[in-house]
């Protein structure tokens, strides 16, 4: 069953057309790379995915709903989730705030029922921090809970992005570039981590640059290059697929320069 | 004594020593000067809920309580209002001026930002001086009278010194929960990132309109009682450079932090009165630090960026963290 449905995607800044007429789908219960080379389009494709960023023409239908105009607070609540290529934390939060903010959506404590202290407003805080726990432990980063995010490791922000993204309780959650900066220690429990998030029913998109890691945790991969889709189909044909190899060879000759 | 015991126990002194001073100052004057220390808090609390939490610049702060101490003057001299219907009325009117504020809180900036609304409080100064009709102009508006409940009229020193710090301490209860609350987590979450923030659903929209039209409700509420408290009230006393100090204590008090900005704007409104503090002091010694007045706290202010960036709030919360881990 297709969850995610990308049709004829266009965006263009100026003069450049960063995502050139951009289709494919994404099932439910699977994890699906989109790779490329730089410049492929990749992060835009995501941003107006996810209503960061407003398409020219084309649509995305998300869980049976048209999404193509909704704006970012509307695609978290349809059961959209993300992390950014720049992890986007709270600094001046601890890791376990940063994990109840993504509780925000589902919660209802207003200015006013916050400042009366209701009832309601202390049971959602409950709540809120219980989750965010059961997230951190889940994800293996339960120990830097109450450490500042300014403070944590490069590694470990982009786990705690990762736990944030799913305490919205997504459906679908959107990894952008989850590994740069990880060490291998780190990417093997990324992996780990991937496969618990699929196992515990939630479907995956990420854009990764680490080949490894794309050819070992996706069962389908699209290959996007200066704005168009090359090629799209499990990871073992992607391998062999001259196109696409032709894509990232020419980008390394150009590189070597 | 443990850093948690302390989070608990200094509030708790200090509100028993707010209570209490008007039983141990005897001299009117030094009452006033507090209560006036009463009347900033309550200004400051909303900025601090507005810059230090939501992370929104505001120089145009003393529009707000200009319009609040404006629409009590008018509420009870011309309409013969009752003091709480004149005193709701000046936090509701504020509070729709903070939601026009807050139109260009969305789509711009920092230095930006900062311009707009300093601006705002520019073009508020001038209007309160040249609408004579309404607001008397530049000669101000005299008059006013005391707060009043029902029949029950405030007007001794210590009296007065109570609803201010009264309306201070509810302002303060009502920020400190929603700061520790949901819709706190959604201002510190807009200062921290404001694409995490919408990534994680928060309405981004919603949460800067709220923040700007609270603190321009609290800023009205202090104008209100400015206004009752002293009798009269003219456009000098609503300018630019109070803006300036109202945000010089929200920087100096520091960031995520009630405590500190409330601490703030006791020590630099008390700056202000150095020779009621300080009986020995000479005139002329005093009258010397009150012209340096703009100086010490632009000075404040960059050493505060510089070197505790953060504020006094900041400073507490690292003590505080290592002191739970020693």
């Amino acid at each position: 069953m297709s969850l995610l449905s990308v049709s004829n995607v266009t965006k263009r800044f100026g003069g450049l057309t960063a995502v050139d007429d951009v289709s494919f789908e994404v099932h439910t219960g699977t994890i699906k790379a989109l790779i490329g080379p730089n410049g492929a389009g990749k992060s835009t494709l995501f941003n107006v995915i996810t209503g960061f960023e407003r398409m020219d023409t084309g649509s995305v239908v998300f869980g049976g709903s048209e999404i193509a105009q909704a704006k970012p607070r509307q695609v978290v609540r349809s059961g959209m989730a993300r992390t950014f290529q720049n992890t986007q934390l709270f600094d001046s939060m601890t890791a376990r705030e940063n994990v109840m903010v993504g509780s925000q959506a589902r919660q209802a404590t207003g200015f006013a029922a916050s400042a009366f202290r209701l009832p309601s407003a202390r049971a959602e805080e409950r709540v809120a921090s219980d989750d965010a726990g059961r997230l951190l432990r889940m994800i293996g980063i339960h120990d830097w809970a109450d450490t500042l995010a300014s403070d944590l490791p490069a590694g470990i922000r982009r786990l705690v992005e990762i736990a944030r993204a799913l305490a919205t309780q997504p459906k679908l959650l959107l990894l952008d570039e989850p590994a740069a900066g990880l060490n291998n220690t780190e990417t093997h429990e990324l992996v780990d981590t991937l496969y618990r998030v699929r196992d515990s029913g939630i479907t995956v998109l990420v854009v990764e640059h680490d080949m490894g890691l794309v050819m070992e945790v996706s069962d389908e991969i699209v290959v996007l290059d200066r704005g168009r889709k090359i090629a799209e189909g499990p990871p073992r044909l992607i391998q062999k697929d001259p196109v696409v190899i032709a894509a990232y060879l020419g980008e390394e000759a150009v590189e070597d320069d | 004594m443990s850093w948690r015991t302390l989070r608990v126990a200094v509030p708790f002194v200090a509100a028993v020593a707010v209570a209490a001073l008007p039983f141990v100052v005897s001299d009117t004057f030094l009452l006033k000067v507090f209560t006036y220390v009463g009347i900033n808090v309550v200004v400051v609390v909303g900025l601090a809920l507005l810059f230090g939490y939501a992370g929104q610049v505001s120089l145009g702060h003393s529009a707000f309580v200009g319009i609040g101490a404006y629409t009590c003057a008018l509420a009870t001299v011309r309409m013969h209002a009752p003091w709480p219907v004149a005193f709701a009325a000046a936090g509701i009117v504020a509070g729709a001026g903070g939601m026009v504020l807050a139109l260009p809180s969305l789509r711009l900036r920092g230095h930006y930002l900062a311009m707009a609304t300093l601006a705002f409080g520019e073009l508020a100064s001038l209007a309160f001086g040249e609408a004579t009709p309404i607001t008397g102009g530049v000669d101000g508006f005299s008059g006013i009278p005391f707060p009043s409940l029902g029949p029950l009229v405030i007007r001794s020193a210590s009296g007065l010194y109570w609803l201010v710090w009264a309306v201070a301490g509810i302002a303060l209860l009502i920020a400190s929960s929603m700061v520790s609350l949901r819709p706190g987590r959604a201002m510190r979450a807009l200062h921290g990132s404001e694409l995490g923030a919408q990534a994680c659903g928060v309405d981004v929209v919603g949460v800067k309109v709220r923040a700007f039209v609270i603190s321009a409700v609290l800023a009205g509420l202090a104008g209100a009682l400015y206004a009752s408290v002293i009798g009269f009230i003219s456009p000098s006393v609503f300018t630019v450079s109070a803006s300036v100090t109202f945000l010089a204590m929200a920087v100096i008090g520091g960031t995520g932090s009630l405590a500190g900005p409330v601490l703030a704007a006791a020590l630099l409104t008390l700056l202000t009165y150095l020779d009621a503090l300080i009986p020995g002091i000479s005139r002329q010694a005093a009258q010397t630090v009150q012209s340096l007045q703009a100086d010490v706290y632009g000075l404040a202010i960059i050493l505060v960026v510089l070197f505790a960036p953060g504020g006094i709030g900041a400073m507490w919360r690292r003590k505080s963290r290592e002191g739970e881990r020693a």
